[in-house]
């Protein structure tokens, strides 16, 4: 089936309650839905015989930060972080939306969908789908580890690449590298010009409190 | 799973120990990894075991996690081909291509020359063959058959060799590029591609079947373990031999094609349970090695085929700009599909790629099934699946 004839499938089904809209600019198309509607419209896109989505091919966060929702780009000023990479909340900042992208294959009609949602910065949080597709548990954790994304349901949602005592989401635009973490540090030296020459490099880097001052 | 379903695992044991009076007994938890031969890379697998019997598996990823996806948005679209051969390490060229297929097909105005359409079809296969090699080897290395290792690693050596004449590097190769490969062929490529896919095909293939394949011992410790049911494997995105294991011949080569894969003819391997059951350890090894004859079939055809001319697309820019809009693109890879997720805002730089690598799925699936195997069972099971760390942990 293709993907605009599936798209009609769910208008149909759900009607405008699922605040559906379609996008047939770029290299794909694919469906929004309204973000606490994901579950309902997932249920049927699994369960319809027609459709029958039997494969979560790639589930993917995204920090649409500085895009808004035609895709035009807005610059964004990034006001400054805090210590721990926790960006100081500012209104522009705070505009800025995360998403969640879906990627559906079915083995049996050999039909692909892609269906796309937002939330707010804010508040971001989406139902799982891990109950529909066991396979997106993990992609959703790993959505919540790199972006912060918040799926309620979820049966285990935890850090799954990085530490759990890790600060911050390295996938939001607005991340910043923390300078240390449990004390070894992340940035790297300034690089010496001469690399026959290390002795006073080091003195100076023992010297300061930090290891990344960049003195040297 | 659901809290029911894990006390049915191991009835009979600690549950029913522990009312013996004055006899206690508990689940003991243990670490798998993360330094440990058999888990094939860096990966932590908490055992929660029962005597021999495993009760609970939560596998840790991450001890080498880059965040490459990240790295991805401060590089140019041609930088970051050089990151994708570090994902699956084993079989660089295929991820090398899926990348450059995932870019190409978001360029509209590009059009990759034929000869390196088939360079770049012959380097997949290749590379398909020596990591399929490495999958046999550890395999069998883990039910303690170390022979066949020594075996399949002089085969993939004869590989590593062709590459690194092709574009100088041995492991890594950064070969294949946004419009095309970097370099033609050296002279003599295609005979020397041809003598090792001869000696390959029709001796060789025989030789790991008599060592290992129709082995008493190996078909014991494999047959019957570790089964993915086609239901849990679509579940739970298991993808590459994993799904054809479970007896269901599907490949994106044939399916979704890409590149010029629709002009071959190859077969589709898939597990019929001649051992045991449908979906067991074996029937997924077992796809593997009858994989690898499809493989030379491949290569054959294309060299076959291979006309002259350009390598790389003439007409493209220095500077490229992906126009905006986003794409799905998936391929097959040696361990299975794998998909990248690109979005342009039409600068020089991805605004977001998401890779969606294979082994991250099909180990996934070690939480389902991995409860109620014994622990060397568990060992075969995660063999069996052939993942591969760098491209889990990215």
């Amino acid at each position: 089936m293709e993907q605009a004839a599936i798209y009609q499938l769910l208008v149909e089904r759900l009607g405008d309650t699922a605040g559906l809209a379609w996008h047939e600019e770029g290299p794909q198309s694919f469906a929004t839905v309204a973000a606490e509607q994901i579950q309902a419209v997932a249920r049927f896109l699994r369960e319809e015989p027609r459709l029958d989505f039997d494969l979560l091919m790639c589930l993917s966060g995204i920090d649409w930060d500085g895009y808004d929702e035609n895709g035009k780009g807005k610059s964004v000023d990034i006001l400054g972080y805090r210590e721990d990479g926790i960006p100081e909340t500012s209104d522009r900042v705070a505009e800025g939306d995360l998403g969640v992208a879906y990627h559906l294959y079915s083995y049996q009609h050999e039909h692909q969908f892609a269906l796309q949602l937002r939330v707010r910065r804010g508040k971001p949080i989406v139902t799982t789908v891990s109950d529909i597709w066991p396979t997106a548990e993990w992609h959703e954790r790993e959505a919540f580890d790199l972006l912060g994304i918040q799926f309620s349901g979820h049966p285990d949602l935890r850090r799954i690449l990085l530490e759990d005592s890790w600060v911050g989401h390295p996938l939001r635009k607005n991340y910043q590298m923390p300078g240390q973490w449990q004390e070894v540090p992340l940035k790297g030296q300034p690089y010496s010009k001469n690399p026959f020459k290390p002795e006073q490099d080091s003195v100076a880097d023992d010297s300061g409190d930090s290891g990344n001052s960049g003195e040297g | 799973m659901a809290p029911d379903e894990k006390n049915t695992v191991a009835t009979g044991g600690w549950a029913e120990q522990g009312k013996i009076p004055g006899l206690k007994s508990e689940l003991l938890e243990i670490n798998m990894g993360p330094q440990h031969p058999a888990t094939h890379g860096v990966l932590r697998l908490l055992i929660k075991t029962d005597g021999e019997i495993v009760y609970e598996v939560v596998p840790y990823i991450g001890y080498l996690h880059r965040c490459a996806e990240k790295i991805a948005e401060g590089c140019d679209y041609r930088q970051w081909v050089v990151y994708t051969d570090r994902f699956d390490y084993l079989a660089p060229m295929n991820c090398n291509f899926a990348y450059v297929v995932a870019v190409e097909n978001m360029l509209p105005e590009l059009e990759v020359p034929e000869r390196a359409e088939h360079i770049r079809i012959i380097c997949a296969e290749l590379q398909r063959i020596a990591s399929h090699l490495i999958a046999l080897g550890t395999f069998g290395l883990d039910m303690g058959a170390w022979t066949p290792l020594l075996y399949c690693f002089r085969e993939r050596e004869v590989i590593l060799n062709i590459f690194e004449r092709l574009c100088g590097g041995r492991m890594l190769y950064n070969y294949m590029t946004i419009g095309g490969v970097r370099f033609d062929l050296p002279d003599g490529f295609a005979e020397e591609v041809l003598d090792f896919i001869d000696m390959f095909e029709h001796k060789k293939i025989d030789d790991y079947n008599t060592l290992l394949s129709y082995n008493k011992i190996f078909i014991e410790r494999t047959a019957d373990v570790g089964l993915i049911s086609l239901a849990v494997a679509h579940a739970y995105g298991c993808t590459g031999p994993v799904l054809r294991g479970s007896g269901l011949p599907w490949d994106c080569r044939r399916n979704d094609p890409y590149s010029i894969y629709e002009r071959f003819e190859f077969d589709i391997p898939y597990g019929m349970g001649e051992m045991g059951t449908v979906g067991d350890s074996w029937d997924r090894y077992m796809v593997r090695v009858r994989e690898m004859r499809e493989s030379c079939r491949i290569v054959r055809q294309a060299l076959a085929s291979m006309s002259s001319g350009p390598v790389i697309d003439p007409n493209l820019k220095k500077v490229l700009r992906v126009p905006a809009g986003s794409r799905y693109t998936r391929t097959e890879s040696a361990k299975g599909e794998l998909g990248h997720f690109i979005i342009a805002d039409g600068g020089t730089k991805p605004f977001r790629i998401k890779v969606r690598s294979p082994s991250y799925s099909n180990l996934h699936v070690i939480q389902k099934i991995g409860p109620g195997l014994m622990v060397s069972d568990l060992v075969a099971t995660v063999g069996s699946l052939d993942i591969v760390l760098g491209e889990i942990d990215r």
